[in-house]
């Protein structure tokens, strides 16, 4: 429970995942194409995921394999996975996958992913320390956000780094108050 | 419904830069702990409803079951949304006092509830306390120091005849002065002043 108050696991769980109910459910209204508050069995509903996490530990539903990581993906990844936009798949890709891994019975997410780490992590270490600060920005949109805290914590040890040896002021306006300081007459 | 609301509540909290604070939402936070007893009502009525059938509710699984089931886990889901929004939010809160001293600047207090500007001043408080028994101030030399002494450039208006440690200074708007270190950092760290180098 080391992540309960994480923004970034909760985020993470808000994914939808579709789902095959194996028992019924009544008194909810939680899919928008019934028109009555009971879910037949067999029927195919779209749920976040930490729903779907949690009734299929207690074997209500099935959960089938999220749209992110279908073959269409799996084909671009080994193509050039450095130029795939996984963040339009899923802001979240390597977190999500590996909640997933477990409860889909698909054994090569696992794998994909790694690969798909393994070939991006050059990518964006490289480009993290040697772009200027807007020349990176049309790469960045493609990083999910694992990656691009990967990408400003190489980026932030690459400006201390030069401030480190050029000198710079050591004190700094804390950086809730913003950079920018309006003058208040 | 069924943890929505609340993820929007956490995606706002997100939205900003890590450490920054948006505005206090209270519509939004409201409106989920309204959520929260209609899932709570719901689920009391689908318990009865299996009590008046005359089934066992700990080990029986019907339909009810799972209805009941799924509304327990979104109010469970939505109390997890709300603790972390406000856990976060004391969080950047405490450590705005070690940074910027016991005043709230304005364009902070505005983003603030109620509850959290008193959190603050109360943290702050007990700081003072703290620090006070140990006699020592532990807010200052955030970063590693250098010299005792350092140039700064005052940058707004703070007034004249301010107090410091070892001398009275005035300080009139863009002035160079040679403050001791630990009296110049609260007022390079609330933006007042900048440091000089070279």
């Amino acid at each position: 429970m080391a992540k309960y108050y994480d923004i970034d696991d909760i985020i993470t769980e808000e994914e939808i995942v579709s789902v095959i109910f194996q028992k019924p459910a009544s008194g909810v209204g939680i899919d928008p194409s019934s028109e009555t508050d009971f879910i037949e069995t067999g029927s195919k509903v779209e749920l976040p995921f930490w729903l779907a996490h949690e009734l299929q530990l207690r074997q209500a539903v099935s959960v089938n394999v999220p749209p992110c990581f279908n073959q269409k993906t799996r084909l671009e990844i080994q193509a050039d996975s450095a130029s795939v936009d996984l963040r339009s798949r899923c802001p979240f890709f390597y977190e999500f996958g590996c909640k997933i891994a477990p409860i889909v019975s698909d054994r090569t997410i696992g794998f994909l992913l790694l690969s798909a780490f393994k070939s991006r992590y050059k990518e964006v270490l490289t480009k993290a320390h040697t772009a200027a600060f807007a020349a990176g920005s049309k790469f960045w949109t493609i990083l999910t956000k694992e990656e691009i805290n990967l990408y400003e914590a190489a980026q932030s040890a690459m400006i201390s780094f030069k401030k480190w040896r050029k000198g710079g002021p050591r004190f700094q306006i804390a950086s809730i108050l913003g950079r920018k300081r309006k003058s208040t007459e | 419904m069924y943890g929505r609301k609340a993820c929007e509540l956490v995606k706002e909290f997100a939205s900003v830069g890590k450490g920054q604070l948006t505005q206090y939402n209270s519509d939004l936070f409201e409106q989920v702990v309204a959520e929260c007893s209609q899932h709570h009502l719901e689920l009391q009525s689908l318990i009865r409803k299996m009590q008046e059938e005359g089934l066992d509710v700990q080990t029986a699984r019907n339909a009810d079951h799972y209805g009941a089931l799924i509304h327990h886990l979104s109010l469970v889901r939505n109390k997890r949304c709300l603790m972390a929004y406000v856990n976060n939010r004391a969080e950047i809160i405490r450590s705005l006092v070690w940074k910027i001293g016991s005043v709230l600047p304005k364009e902070i207090e505005e983003k603030l509830s109620h509850t959290e500007e008193e959190y603050f001043s109360k943290y702050s408080g007990e700081l003072k306390k703290y620090m006070s028994k140990m006699e020592l101030d532990l807010t200052v030399d955030m970063v590693p120091p250098k010299d005792p002494y350092i140039k700064v450039r005052v940058l707004d208006d703070i007034g004249d005849g301010i107090v410091l440690s070892d001398k009275t200074a005035n300080f009139a708007r863009h002035s160079i002065h040679f403050l001791k270190r630990t009296d110049a950092e609260q007022f390079i760290s609330r933006g007042l002043m900048e440091e000089l180098t070279g």
